[in-house]
């Protein structure tokens, strides 16, 4: 893709661009920036290329006419909820049963928690010590990608595992172990 | 071996952009370049849903044609309204706006000089 024109504004300016002057091109450069994520977006939960394309323009379509409703912290975030949802509610309407989400309990962990692992000074120890209490596939998978650098298409000729299962065995573990290492460092600290 | 551990525990997420994502679904980067796009993505649930569904696609050199067809209706629609908003602009400029109230202002000011004359 060519480099643009614009790529040196943040989405944060651009957003401010267009609460200045309301001109909605400023959002079509926003927007532009995500479409093939909104396209991929659309794809796994419509499973459908035409519907997918569909569900993108419907979901520019939103975007430009409630942008300015609200206040915008993270242009990226609101946009991934707005996308998701508009995807939810047109499977809803087919009558389809929404697919279970694999990442129920992202972001369980807060960013005050992340930063307490990162400098607790035992932490690695016992992030050793956690990754063997993993169920074996996890474990293989998050030492193969993380420790070994694999790609998950090595890690699939490796292990055997599809693409799918070495990529939610590695969220689902990495999700583990950060419980883990939490119940470990403060033990008291689970029913929090 | 510490530093290694360390990338379980961070969100590395700076932004990928377009190409090196159409690359790799295309299967046209290296394993290390594959890992290292894989391991950026997977801590963002926008990037990671966006990989899942994209690798979706049954031919993945459609992708680009899509959404080369998806920012082109995008941008008409936008400059549209923006043309509609700059007709709307002219038909309420200042200056236009001015002239007629001093030509208003004209025709009363004389229409009353005019019928004083008449009384006098």
């Amino acid at each position: 893709m060519k480099a643009n024109r614009y790529d040196h504004i943040t989405d944060d300016e651009l957003l401010n661009l267009y609460t200045a002057d309301k001109n909605q091109q400023w959002i079509g450069i926003l927007l532009e920036r995500y479409t093939l994520l909104l396209l991929g977006v659309c794809m796994k939960y419509l499973k459908d290329e035409t519907e997918a394309r569909d569900c993108v323009q419907q979901i520019f379509l939103k975007v430009l006419m409630e942008v300015g409703k609200y206040r915008i912290d993270y242009f990226k975030s609101w946009l991934y909820m707005v996308a998701k949802n508009h995807c939810l509610m047109r499977l809803r309407d087919k009558g389809t049963k929404a697919p279970k989400e694999l990442s129920d309990y992202h972001g369980a962990t807060t960013e005050v928690d992340k930063q307490e692992l990162i400098t607790h000074e035992k932490t690695y120890d016992l992030l050793e010590e956690a990754l063997n209490e993993l169920n074996e596939e996890q474990r293989q998978s998050v030492i193969l990608f993380y420790l070994k650098k694999n790609s998950y298409q090595e890690i699939s000729e490796k292990t055997g595992f599809s693409l799918m299962q070495v990529k939610s065995y590695i969220q689902n573990g990495k999700r583990n172990l950060k419980l883990l290492l939490q119940k470990k460092i403060n033990p008291g600290s689970e029913g929090k | 071996m510490k530093e290694d551990l360390k990338d379980i525990l961070s969100n590395l997420n700076p932004e990928i952009d377009q190409e090196t994502l159409l690359q790799y679904l295309q299967g046209k980067l290296s394993a290390q370049d594959q890992h290292h796009l894989e391991k950026q993505m997977i801590d963002d649930d926008f990037n990671a849903d966006a990989l899942e569904g994209l690798q979706k696609f049954k031919d993945k050199k459609n992708i680009l044609a899509l959404v080369d067809q998806l920012n082109t209706d995008l941008k008409k629609r936008t400059e549209k309204k923006k043309r509609f908003r700059e007709k709307l602009k002219l038909k309420f400029d200042s200056n236009l706006i001015i002239a007629i109230i001093i030509i208003l202002l004209l025709m009363i000011l004389s229409y009353l000089i005019i019928h004083k004359k008449m009384q006098g």
